[in-house]
């Protein structure tokens, strides 16, 4: 885990600029969500010790806050390579044949991706036929679908372009071999 | 093809794959949903994959992880470091030894606040490797001393290898984290200890640094207050069950952050990059949980946990000797895997072959205690070579000391680890005394 000593290494052209700025204003807004939560619950603990009123539903509150929050996370950390991987069989193979085997990871990525993309969007329309809704604040549950539809799909364009990038890597490695 | 077969070429494709690089959430994601369709077949799974995202994501349980990463990145940014070092080393530092074991005692402190390894480390090296430097430590003492001091990050809680872990066997996070805090301490005694060992082996390698005044002293203690707020109200608070852990660690990140902005001066620059430093790392932890879901699905279905767990209960080893094999197991995997990834690949299969065992403990008793040896071997990856991240952190920061005297350097504190371990076996006591003390139900 490398939380505390990030160093964010912003792409240099022109679709990853775009890409960065995107992913890095959905993250954010995210992490708006997760200390708007904190707020929240922080005011609710108060409410409760003090006037023992909890904020109503704020279970409910913390709950889709964080999967909002998590949706909105994923491009972001997939454009930074945050994502973990084993770097040991291979670490003293050449980086063409590192790189390779990233493209893989990408395209495998990109593929998982594409499946849970298509079904969660499915999934939107079954909440919303259900109009199945949280237990104290009646918020339809279906309210979540198309927002994370929408980040999952800027999640596989940011895929693709690592993809690409990772590709040119592997065409770059050749020639430096 | 049965299902166990189906599970145990599941499993060996998910390794091969984690061999070549692939991401370990994707690897899990990719073998869990082909295991998924060789066993119950395409339509289940594409019907299992309409919600199984947003109910993983809406988790309850899982809701206290953000926010103990935001309260941890807010903590590094609230330029207590300083502070905490300075008080354990007007305490301790006049002792032989007296500055490396000031760097543990710092780790502690920042440690029972932050939930990263890695954090902890780089955040006290910052502060504690010129000081080391200037008492003409050895190279070796210093990093090594940093490197095993960050991984008190995550033994001392809150830990969010701790609550992967209470998710998984469905123990109470807050329990487990009450588990931990003994154990944690003796962590931190067992490396100063070492530090004390090391230097009456060899007085060279570290010097006592100067006597402090007692006025010093206490204002030293004083200067640490935020730090003694924070964990009094929040992981007080979570120990004696006045709040969620969820809720304790929504306090913990208001209050970091308003700490971070008036002593740390954190200002707009700042308070982002610790969002993006949130973001990526729960992106990251939440890309794994959400394979380990469908991974585990299809594991479930194999039947292999329960298969596997049958055959260690009829083998008639000792359970001992099990869990020993497990423990030498989880040093294998730490030379080559994060602790995270680890729990989240064993502990399927390794939970229920332990429940299944007699170790004369009861069911809630046996996750405690199994939980905390689990955490501390999968922690000792972090110190161990070729991919222990907590020492190439260190060792970037300490230019001047090569790499293999740092992993030398380590060896004292790896040695300490393996005897805290033996006592967390031999006494089980240390692991569930807190635990029974305070009922939380």
């Amino acid at each position: 885990m490398s939380e505390g000593l990030d160093t964010f290494v912003r792409p240099t052209d022109k679709v990853g600029r775009i890409l960065y700025n995107l992913t890095a204003a959905l993250a954010i807004f995210g992490g708006l969500v997760v200390g708007a939560v904190a707020v929240m619950t922080t005011i609710s603990v108060t409410g409760r010790a003090a006037l023992s009123m909890p904020v109503p539903g704020d279970v409910e509150l913390i709950e889709i806050g964080t999967s909002t929050a998590v949706f909105a996370f994923l491009p972001f950390c997939q454009l930074m390579r945050g994502n973990v991987i084993v770097d040991f069989f291979l670490t003293w193979a050449p980086e063409r044949v590192k790189s390779g085997c990233d493209v893989l990871g990408a395209l495998i990525y990109l593929i998982v991706g594409g499946i849970l993309t298509w079904r969660l969007s499915h999934g939107a329309f079954e909440m919303y036929e259900f109009a199945e809704t949280t237990g104290t604040l009646a918020i339809p549950r279906w309210y979540s679908f198309p927002y994370g539809v929408a980040c999952m799909a800027l999640l596989l364009v940011v895929t693709l372009y690592t993809l690409v990038n990772y590709f040119s890597e592997t065409r770059a490695g050749s020639v430096h071999d | 093809m049965t299902g166990f077969e189906i599970g145990i070429i599941g499993f060996a494709g998910l390794l091969i794959m984690l061999a070549i690089r692939i991401p370990i959430g994707v690897a899990m994601l990719a073998t869990g949903m082909i295991g998924y369709v060789s066993i119950a077949g395409w339509l289940p799974l594409m019907s299992f994959l309409k919600t199984q995202m947003y109910w993983q994501f809406t988790s309850f349980d899982l809701s206290v992880a953000p926010l103990f990463i935001m309260m941890g990145q807010f903590a590094s940014k609230a330029g207590l470091s300083q502070a905490l070092f300075r008080a354990a080393n007007v305490w301790l530092g006049h002792h032989r030894g007296g500055v490396a074991m000031a760097a543990i005692g710092g780790c502690a402190g920042f440690a029972s606040i932050s939930g990263s390894s890695l954090a902890t480390a780089a955040i006290m090296g910052q502060v504690a490797l010129p000081e080391l430097k200037r008492y003409n430590y050895a190279g070796s003492l210093a990093t090594g001393a940093l490197a095993a001091g960050g991984t008190l990050g995550i033994l001392i809680p809150p830990s969010i290898v701790l609550i992967i872990y209470a998710i998984m066997v469905e123990a109470n996070i807050a329990t487990l984290f009450q588990a931990a805090f003994i154990p944690g301490i003796l962590a931190a005694l067992g490396y100063i200890l070492a530090i004390a060992i090391v230097v009456r082996i060899n007085p060279k390698a570290g010097p006592a640094g100067k006597r402090a005044e007692r006025a010093e002293k206490w204002e030293a203690l004083l200067d640490i207050w935020p730090v003694l707020l924070i964990f009094l109200l929040v992981m007080g608070g979570i120990y004696i069950g006045i709040f969620t852990p969820t809720e304790g660690a929504g306090v913990g990140a208001v209050g970091t952050f308003l700490i971070a902005v008036t002593r740390g001066g954190m200002r707009l620059k700042g308070t982002i990059e610790a969002i993006l430093g949130t973001a990526n790392t729960t992106g990251m932890i939440f890309l794994i949980l959400l394979g380990a879901g469908i991974f585990n699905a299809f594991l479930g279905f194999s039947e292999l946990p329960i298969l596997a767990a049958e055959f260690f209960k009829e083998s008639g080893l000792p359970p001992f000797s099990i869990l020993l094999a497990m423990i030498f197991l989880y040093i294998l995997l730490g030379f080559v895997m994060d602790s995270l990834s680890m729990i989240l690949l064993t502990v399927p299969i390794f939970w229920p072959i332990i429940a299944g065992l007699d170790f004369g403990l009861g069911p809630d008793d046996l996750k405690l205690w199994f939980g905390i040896i689990t955490l501390i071997v999968v922690e000792v990856g972090l110190i161990t070579p070729p991919v222990g991240l907590n020492v190439f952190v260190i060792n970037s920061m300490a230019k001047d000391v090569p790499m293999i005297e740092t992993f030398k350097g380590v060896i004292p504190f790896f040695i300490s680890d393996g005897v805290r371990v033996a006592f967390i076996l031999w006494f089980p006591i240390l692991t569930l005394w807190l635990p029974h003390l305070i009922r939380i139900d």
